[in-house]
């Protein structure tokens, strides 16, 4: 095939951040009407590769040709206007403004000097209607599900005209049902001729759209491939670069124990209307690990933050190990028992801008021995770190090297190895391996199944459904703020699972 | 009683409100970007000083204001140098604004006007004052609409500009969107650089109005830190209007009476230090009312009950 | 924040020279005498006892406010309201310094002392407690109580406390209260130790022992303080009250070591000149006195500057100001080392801080 056909070119990329080389010599093409993916582990370079396409990161090295002319200085705008549209991971909508606002910003219809609002509804309303996809033009974001919001991003990259599309992990927010009804969108796009960069780590997933798949690892090219002639197996090969077992299913070993957490009908508050929670009841018993699943942002981040006191319950009570914690501050709720790994590692669970040994002792620097007369013994702190680095592998093994530098999976590990070290009847765990690397996620399952077998009771909240459904012995359902669902982690399917995580089955209940 | 609270006070509240208003205008616009324009008081203070030099020195009032707006501008822009390019905490940057327009206005008044302290020499054109002859004849309008200076008219215009500007243009649309959420706005393709610079412009314009207005028009003569914490009290108004010009402008209206009122008291005896004192301590009462609002009113908002 | 140290040196010095080129070519351009000017400067600074006295005095107050504003910093306040702490903590210390007889020597300085401490940290707490309750910008709140505080201490020398002599001072303060004076004829005293006391002290709470460490844990980053457990608002609250007790203490010395009494607007914003001392070592506890004391010098030898160069002594406060505005300029030196070197630089720091949450 001659170049002529490649909507998208990329040569031999080179891209840096400081001293890490995130995109090593890569290549990636793009033919008309296909949908190609890109995968690859957290980290591989994939995002920002596809950022490069879009403007937002000058590479360094490398040619970028789109319609077979060559960019230079590429920007964001200037992608756009070359028909280059992105979904991103992190949707880029203002919660403050109207979806019809986010939907035209920057590229506004006008009537003299005001926005001509009219025309902009008339124009959107064409996408709504020839692609099925629901969205309301006059709620602001902060009104929506995750799901529409992600609609009106694509809306969003249609109306600024573009015809190469580029995903980055689409399905990550969506339900096993969501995503069919997504892929039928993606097929529909591509029958129009549109071009779709499909970025995900899912194998299935991959197997099912795509037309061609390229692969990349550590920053670095591997191979293109037409889907065809590949299977999930080789794939996985491709981007590990060994054979692994992510599968590190939950033991028996434990027969459960005492209740060691018990929330009764809680009530609180939420960053979005979905996400409100309002009436959850659940247990959870040492030696056992209870896993939340759910779409991300319904209310996950809520109920564990009141959990762990750092928001107000507004009703009901949490009470562990017998004793009732509600609104206990955190400092408190941590004495009586409780050891959290936060969702936001680098905003919550670290502190970024100090050490290694700093972070890790971080829970107990004020008492001794790490404190005497008021004065810290820094000596004690550095043996205390070493040994926690030595224990769970934390890299670089220099513990006065600050955390900003580390890697998602090193910089988890602290976080991980403090909360264990700190040894509380009840750990939650919220999204322990996002961003982390594949041996990383294998080492944290297995201390996390570990802290299991000395009969700790587990609280797992993750938006990977595929480790809910490995790691859990009990799921929890969660959708717009209640539970839809309490099911048998052995017994459940990951439709069933998926059903619950459309409030579906509520749904059926109540009409039954 | 009736000698505080007479027709008058209704002018009187505007007189000491317009001052205020453009300073706050002059941080509306840049809050509305997510700058907290901390050098407020400094674009003021800067323009001020230059408004009475050129006053002085042209005997043209038309250009003195127009030299007190290219002043804030060049302040505002030293301000946005630093911040955008060289990255610059923006309260610090404020801070040293602040604290160089001090300095060198300081220093102005010694070497151009040859005093230190105060300058009011009788050769400070001020800005003229609209007499409208009909209304001599009705007490109401008198008292109320006439005489009104030029700059006191076009504050409200102002008013209603800025409103119109962020909430009814593509640009204001922009300028919002950048102060919520920068990334959707530069994935919009929009240079979010270079309308941090235009609204960094725009807000040294409105320093400027608001210096020129308080040396020529509010009062013909300039002193050391003339300004008096008026761009801070700025800084308050435009919090207690949420970022609305609109609303910002009642903000003003608030401060600019509690003046009037306080400068009335006089009369009854209290020590001029307390009355002084006043306008401050109000207009932290209003700041904390306003914050203490907001903040209940998002936590009801995200309240499950 | 976090910069290396040695590149820290370099870019402090070169911020200096440019803006003493800025400073000289401003000069020029009015009409001075540039390199005259700052002999003199020089010369008035340090040449002397007087002159070195003198330099000494402006430092103590230069120095503890600006200790002040770099502790708050640490808690991620922004003190604009130090002046407003050392007028009260001045008052405070004048009237118990003459009204409180009872207490002998020692006790009486002590005891003036800490009045003045409670009264700055108190006054201090009102910000930070507005701050942390309902996020108002604790630097409107700074600067619009300074001026109440500042009206208030004018009233009390005008009416209630005053000295009746016509002047707006309150009585002398009793003889036991007196700094002793260093380096007579200046207005130097004793307060000069207790200042370097003071820098050891801090130096020590900041960098050394666990409250330090709290204060930097929620300076740099306030969620992770509070899911590990620390009551952030509480140590907010507590790092802006040392703050305003080092203001305190800063009025105290003025009074007790300079004046022997309060004096309506002595102070002549000298906390803004420790902000800004602060301010441009990126509050570094440790650089502090450093720059206090060139901040002193400068403000000391300004004054013969003006007497035997002509040049208005305000110019120095334009050149600090100056000073500041590009200290504050973090990347403005990375530019310089190379056009094209610095700009890649820049970008790469830009694109890591954005790329770091999605790649």
């Amino acid at each position: 095939m001659s170049a002529e056909n490649y909507v998208v070119e990329m040569v031999d990329i080179e891209k840096n951040f400081a001293t890490v080389k995130a995109v090593d010599h890569s290549f990636f093409n793009l033919k008309k009407g296909e949908i190609h993916s890109l995968i690859g582990e957290n980290g591989a370079g994939k995002s920002t590769m596809m950022k490069m396409l879009y403007g937002l990161y000058q590479p360094d090295a490398g040619v970028i040709k789109i319609n077979g002319e060559e960019m230079r200085d590429l920007t964001p705008g200037k992608a756009i206007e070359k028909g280059i549209g992105m979904v991103h991971q992190e949707f880029m909508l203002v919660n403050e403004l109207t979806v019809l606002e986010n939907v035209i910003l920057g590229f506004e219809p006008k009537k003299g000097v005001t926005i001509d609002f009219d025309e902009a509804r008339k124009k959107i309303q064409t996408y709504i209607d020839d692609y099925h996809m629901e969205i309301q033009p006059d709620k602001r974001i902060n009104q929506i599900s995750v799901g529409e919001a992600q609609r009106v991003e694509i809306i969003k990259t249609l109306y600024r005209g573009a015809n190469v599309l580029i995903m980055d992990e689409p399905t990550a927010v969506l339900t096993p049902q969501e995503c069919v009804k997504f892929f039928e969108i993606l097929q529909e796009l591509r029958k129009d001729g549109k071009s779709i960069i499909f970025i995900s780590h899912k194998l299935n997933e991959v197997m099912e759209i795509s037309d061609r798949v390229s692969v990349m690892r550590a920053g670095k090219y591997i191979t293109t491939v037409d889907k065809k002639d590949t299977n999930p197996t080789d794939l996985a090969k491709l981007m590990v670069g060994r054979d692994v077992n992510l599968h590190i299913k939950s033991g028996n070993a434990v027969k459960p124990g005492e209740v060691v957490l018990k929330v009764d009908n809680l009530w609180t508050s939420g960053e979005k209307e979905i996400s409100k929670i309002r009436g959850i009841s659940f247990e959870v018993r040492a030696g056992e690990t209870v896993g939340i699943a759910g779409v991300d942002g319904n209310g996950q981040s809520e109920l564990i933050e009141a959990i762990t006191g750092l928001r107000k319950v507004e009703k009901g009570t949490v009470t562990l190990s017998g004793k009732d914690i509600t609104n206990f501050a955190p400092k408190k709720a941590r004495e009586a028992g409780l050891s959290h790994i936060p969702e936001e590692r680098n905003v919550r669970g670290l502190n970024r801008s100090m050490s290694i040994e700093d972070n890790l002792v971080a829970l107990k620097f004020d008492l001794e021995p790490f404190t005497k007369h008021y004065t810290r013994n820094k000596k004690e702190v550095r043996k205390f770190a070493e040994d926690l680095i030595e224990k769970f592998d934390i890299r670089p093994k220099k513990a006065d090297v600050i955390t900003q530098s580390l890697s998602g999976g090193n910089a988890q590990k602290i976080v991980i190895a403090r909360e264990v070290d700190a040894g509380g009847d009840l750990l939650i765990a919220a999204q322990p391996t996002r961003g982390v690397d594949i041996g990383a996620i294998e080492s944290i399952r297995t201390t996390l199944e570990n802290v299991k077998k000395d009969g700790k009771a587990i609280l797992l909240v993750s938006a990977d459904l595929d480790e809910v459904m490995d790691m859990s012995d009990r799921i929890v359902v969660m959708y717009e703020g209640k539970i839809t669902g309490i099911l048998n982690a052995k017994d459940a399917t990951k439709e069933e699972v998926g059903l619950y995580m459309l409030g579906q089955a509520e749904q059926d209940r109540k009409e039954s | 009683m009736s000698k505080i609270f007479d027709l008058t006070l209704i002018y009187a509240t505007i007189r000491s409100a317009t001052p205020i208003l453009f300073a706050a205008l002059c941080c509306t616009i840049t809050q509305q970007a997510d700058i907290l324009n901390i050098g407020t008081e400094g674009i003021m203070l800067t323009s001020s000083f230059v408004a009475v030099l050129t006053s002085v020195l042209t005997g043209s009032w038309m250009i003195a204001i127009l030299m007190a707006i290219v002043s804030g501008v060049v302040m505002a822009l030293i301000m946005a140098v630093a911040n955008i390019k060289y990255s610059a905490n923006i309260c610090a940057i404020g801070m040293a604004i602040n604290m160089f327009a001090l300095a060198i206005t300081k220093f102005g008044i010694k070497r151009f006007l040859g005093t230190s302290g105060t300058y009011s020499g009788p050769d400070i054109v001020g800005i003229p004052r609209i007499h409208v002859a009909a209304f001599d004849n009705n007490v109401f309008l008198n008292e109320v609409f006439n005489n009104w200076c030029i700059t006191e008219v076009l504050g409200i215009i102002m008013v209603i500009v800025m409103w119109f500007l962020l909430f009814r243009t593509a640009w204001g649309l922009r300028v919002r969107c950048v102060g919520r959420f920068p990334m959707a706005a530069e994935t919009a393709g929009i240079n979010v650089r270079r309308l941090k610079y235009q609204v960094m412009i725009i807000s040294g314009v409105m320093g400027g109005l608001a210096g020129a207005h308080l040396t020529l028009g509010y009062s013909k003569m300039f002193a050391e830190n003339i300004t008096n914490g008026r761009g801070f009290m700025g800084i308050a108004a435009m919090n207690f209007g949420a970022q609305n010009p609109i609303l910002v402008w009642g903000g003003t209206l608030i401060f600019g009476c509690i003046d009037s009122i306080g400068a009335r008291l006089q009369s009854y005896g209290i020590p001029s230090q307390f009355i002084l004192m006043l306008p401050y301590i109000f207009t932290i009462t209003v700041l904390v009312l306003a914050m203490w609002r907001k903040t209940t009113s998002e936590a009801r908002k995200k309240s499950a009950l | 924040m976090e910069k290396e140290k040695s590149n820290r040196y370099v870019t402090l010095l070169l911020t200096l020279i440019l803006s003493m080129v800025v400073g000289a070519i401003f000069m020029w351009l009015v009409g001075y005498h540039p390199l005259d000017a700052y002999v003199q400067l020089f010369k008035g600074a340090f040449i002397g006892k007087v002159n070195l006295g003198t330099t000494l005095q402006k430092f103590v107050p230069i120095l503890l406010t600006g200790l002040g504003f770099a502790v708050a910093a640490k808690v991620d306040c922004f003190n604009a309201g130090i002046e407003g702490e050392l007028y009260l903590g001045a008052m405070a210390a004048a009237w118990a310094g003459h009204y409180v007889t009872f207490l002998p020597g020692i006790l009486h300085i002590l005891f003036c002392f800490l009045v003045a401490m409670v009264v700055g940290a108190l006054w201090a707490a009102i910000p930070a407690i507005l701050k942390v309750k309902w996020n108002v910008n604790e630097i409107c709140v700074c600067i619009l109580s300074t001026y109440v505080a500042k009206y208030f201490c004018s009233w009390l020398c005008n009416g209630p406390l005053t000295a009746g002599s016509g002047i707006p001072q309150t009585p002398n303060i009793t003889d036991d209260a007196v700094l002793p004076k260093i380096l007579a004829p200046s207005q130097a005293n004793f307060g000069l130790f207790i200042a370097i006391a003071i820098i050891f002290f801090i130096g020590w709470m900041i960098y050394k022992s666990a409250v330090g460490m709290k204060f930097q844990m929620v300076g740099l980053n306030k969620k992770n303080a509070e899911y590990l457990g620390i009551n952030v608002k509480k140590v907010v609250i507590q790092g802006m009250m040392v703050s305003g007790a080092l203001g305190g203490i800063a009025g105290a010395i003025e009074v007790m070591g300079a004046y022997g009494y309060f004096l309506d607007n002595f102070s002549l914003n000298i906390a803004n000149d420790g902000m800004l001392a602060s301010l441009i070592v990126w509050n570094d506890i440790l650089l502090v006195p450093v720059m206090s004391l060139f901040v002193a010098a400068l403000k000391a030898g300004a004054l013969s500057m003006e007497r035997f160069a002509g040049v208005p002594r305000s110019i120095v406060d334009t050149i600090t100001a100056v000073f500041i505005i590009f200290a504050t300029m973090e990347t403005l030196f990375q530019v310089s080392k190379g056009r094209f070197a610095g700009w890649k630089q820049k970008k790469q720091g830009n694109s890591k801080s954005e790329g770091g949450k999605s790649i």
